[in-house]
């Protein structure tokens, strides 16, 4: 077993890393954003001295007559058909507190979830009773938003039979900014996994579910061991994923699998070293942009 | 903002790690974390680290009324504040459960164990009296909050001095701290809180639990003591049940950490004394020196490579002779200059034995070829036979 050891002055600086289009309007927490006053100011902007200056730091994003600084780095915001995953809480009364790294825990009520025998059920005292069989804490579940609440708060819902408790795989934390909204957010890999990009920045991986015939509301989770070679290609996935997040692109289907073709000439763990992972996003943003021109 | 729960993958690491002897940072059952006590400029100032965790005790004093149930006393107030610099959970403001435990299990230990001389305070009888103020500030939460705490209190107490007071008949003068030098607080003895974290249903047990390990735990206990075996405090939360041998045993665990405590704390206080008296430089800028290169730097860590194969790769040479230094005790390899000799080959052939010809025939004296053949074939023996034992071991 070698023990790596490298120089922190090596390392790869960060304004090496980003090949995009220069944004612009890139403002720091106290920069002036404008000096008129005929600006309305939104979220992440304050008025001091006459002007408008930013909070966050981001991008400026004007509106008409409003103003706006969108954050770079932030706590998951929902909107209305997100597909977000979360770890169950806690349970209150009629429904799960779950956390889905936004600024206030979600909420998932009883009446949202599909319980076992038919949808159109009405939920009794019973039901209530038995939450805790259906979810308990520290599981984890992809749900959609339903509903945003006044105070922020996110009202979900597992009402398809593709929402509902997931079972064996890998989660990811990235940055919810790195997560675009897309047409599906469920990806089924041809190399024998799928993945779920939650708009939270939560993704989760895991082994191709072998029979779809499974109907039975999401609640049952298959325990049956799962083979090594699909064992590997979840943790090549999970280091790709960490690569490309590292390197702040853009997640999304195609570029996950491009990073995995372009990293199965290193061993999985070798993935976590930065120099190969920076040489494997290199890799795929070539593609994308050979792909995209 | 409240805190990411753990993922149940981890909690099921970390207790069955627990189970089988081992934390997660490679301490043993009963270590503590480094301790590092400095004192500020201002007296009463204390800041302690206990691994990542910092506490700042501050004690101050005024004059004012005593209580009326006790005319002869003055008055000790214990404040903990816990803000969100501390840990993003911790709401500023507003006190939450843990905040009121820590106020109140602090101002167990330093006024029901009465090892301040409360009857010295007092200026007036039934007028005058000094309050004395420890405010205690959490900067960082990484665990065990409880036991730094104590000991910053009780530094900062012990280093505190209080303006001299004379009384003249009717007149009394509180001498201002130019007159006359300051007093210090009669401390009758330190006594200290240690906690010890409980695992499935009190089998496992822990001294000065991380971060982490708090949030698995099941229970905990209390017992605050002093050097002079004197049980001060006392006190068990969660859901478990404990046994009478094994609250006996952990009490005598916390003697021997408590004594080992009051020796640093007054090993503190007596450099920062002799710093003082000398007029040499000190406070807290003296820890922070920023015009080396080494500032910045992370704390060394040793590197256990006693079960690694011996193999011919340089990077298992490097740590070897990482771990080499560290027993030999000469000044650590900074971390920059170890990626310098990557290229070059290594061959160690045991750990800590640093080879300094590399074999071959002695080129110094004119040795008959016979001799110099039996210590070519002495070396070899002597190379097989340390890189067997160096497998081996």
């Amino acid at each position: 077993m070698s023990v790596d050891i490298r120089l922190a002055s090596s390392r790869p600086a960060g304004a090496d890393l980003y090949h995009g289009d220069n944004p612009g309007n890139i403002v720091t927490p106290g920069d002036i954003i404008t000096a008129d006053t005929g600006f309305m100011r939104g979220h992440g902007t304050y008025m001091e001295d006459d002007c408008l200056h930013a909070s966050v730091a981001g991008t400026v994003e004007r509106v008409n007559k409003l103003i706006s600084v969108k954050p770079l780095k932030t706590r998951y915001n929902g909107e209305i058909g997100d597909v977000v995953i979360g770890r169950i809480r806690e349970l209150a009364q009629k429904r799960w507190k779950v956390e889905t790294h936004s600024r206030m825990d979600s909420v998932l009520m009883l009446s949202s979830v599909n319980l076992p025998g038919g949808e159109l059920r009405r939920r009794s005292e019973e039901d209530e009773k038995m939450m805790r069989h259906y979810l308990k804490e520290g599981d984890l579940i992809s749900a959609e938003v339903q509903n945003v609440m006044s105070d922020g708060c996110l009202s979900l819902h597992t009402r398809s039979l593709k929402y509902g408790k997931l079972g064996q795989g890998c989660l990811v934390c990235v940055s919810p900014s790195l997560v675009l909204r897309r047409k599906t957010h469920f990806h089924n890999l041809p190399i024998g996994a799928s993945i779920i990009l939650g708009n939270n920045g939560y993704i989760w991986i895991s082994p191709t579910a072998q029979d779809k015939s499974e109907e039975s509301g999401g609640y049952e989770t298959n325990l049956q061991p799962v083979p090594k070679s699909d064992r590997e290609v979840i943790a090549r996935l999970r280091n790709c994923v960490l690569a490309l997040a590292d390197c702040k692109m853009l997640l999304f289907d195609t570029c996950i699998l491009y990073a995995y073709e372009a990293s199965l000439k290193y061993a999985v763990k070798d993935l976590l070293k930065p120099e190969v992972a920076v040489e494997v996003v290199d890799l795929v943003r070539q593609r994308l942009e050979l792909e995209g021109s | 903002m409240r805190e990411t729960p753990l993922s149940n993958c981890e909690r099921e690491f970390i207790l069955k790690n627990i189970s089988q002897q081992r934390r997660l940072d490679g301490r043993n059952a009963y270590d503590y974390r480094d301790l590092r006590i400095a004192f500020g400029v201002s007296l009463g100032c204390c800041h302690v680290e206990l691994g990542k965790t910092r506490v700042l005790a501050q004690v101050s004093c005024e004059v004012g009324e005593p209580k009326q149930t006790r005319p002869h006393d003055g008055v000790l107030y214990v404040n903990v504040e816990l803000s969100p610099m501390a840990c993003p959970s911790f709401e500023q403001g507003r006190q939450s459960e843990e905040g009121i435990e820590l106020s109140r299990l602090m101002e167990r230990c330093l006024k029901e164990s009465r090892c301040l001389d409360m009857e010295s305070l007092c200026i007036v009888s039934g007028e005058k009296a000094w309050h004395v103020r420890v405010d205690i500030h959490v900067l960082n939460h990484e665990g065990n909050i409880l036991d730094c705490a104590s000991i910053a209190a009780i530094s900062a107490l012990a280093h505190f001095r209080r303006p001299d007071v004379s009384v003249n008949g009717e007149e009394i003068t509180i001498h201002t701290l130019e007159e006359r030098n300051p007093v210090p607080l009669s401390l009758h003895h330190m006594p200290l809180l240690v906690s010890f974290t409980f695992f499935s249903q009190g089998k496992y047990m822990l001294v000065d639990p991380s971060s982490k390990e708090e949030k698995v735990m099941e229970g905990k206990m209390v017992v605050g003591m002093n050097k002079h075996r004197e049980l001060c405090t006392l006190q068990v939360t969660g859901q478990m049940l404990l046994l009478k041998d094994q609250v006996l045993r952990c009490s005598s665990i916390a003697l021997t950490k408590v004594t080992k405590i009051t020796e640093l704390i007054h090993q503190a206080l007596d450099n920062d004394k002799q710093a003082r008296s000398k007029g040499e430089k000190h406070g807290f800028a003296v820890l922070v020196s920023g015009d080396k290169v080494t500032a910045n730097r992370l704390p060394k860590i040793e590197v256990n490579v006693e079960k690694f194969e011996d193999s011919d790769e340089m990077d298992e040479g490097q740590s070897c002779s990482d771990d080499a230094d560290a027993q030999n005790g000469i000044e650590e390899l900074e971390m920059q200059t170890e990626a310098a000799p990557r290229e070059s080959a290594v061959e160690i052939l045991t750990k800590g034995v640093g080879v300094i010809g590399e074999g071959g025939a002695s080129t110094w004296l004119d040795i008959p070829q016979e001799n110099t053949k039996q210590q070519a074939a002495k070396k070899r023996r002597y190379k097989s036979v340390a890189m067997e034992e160096g497998i081996g071991s």
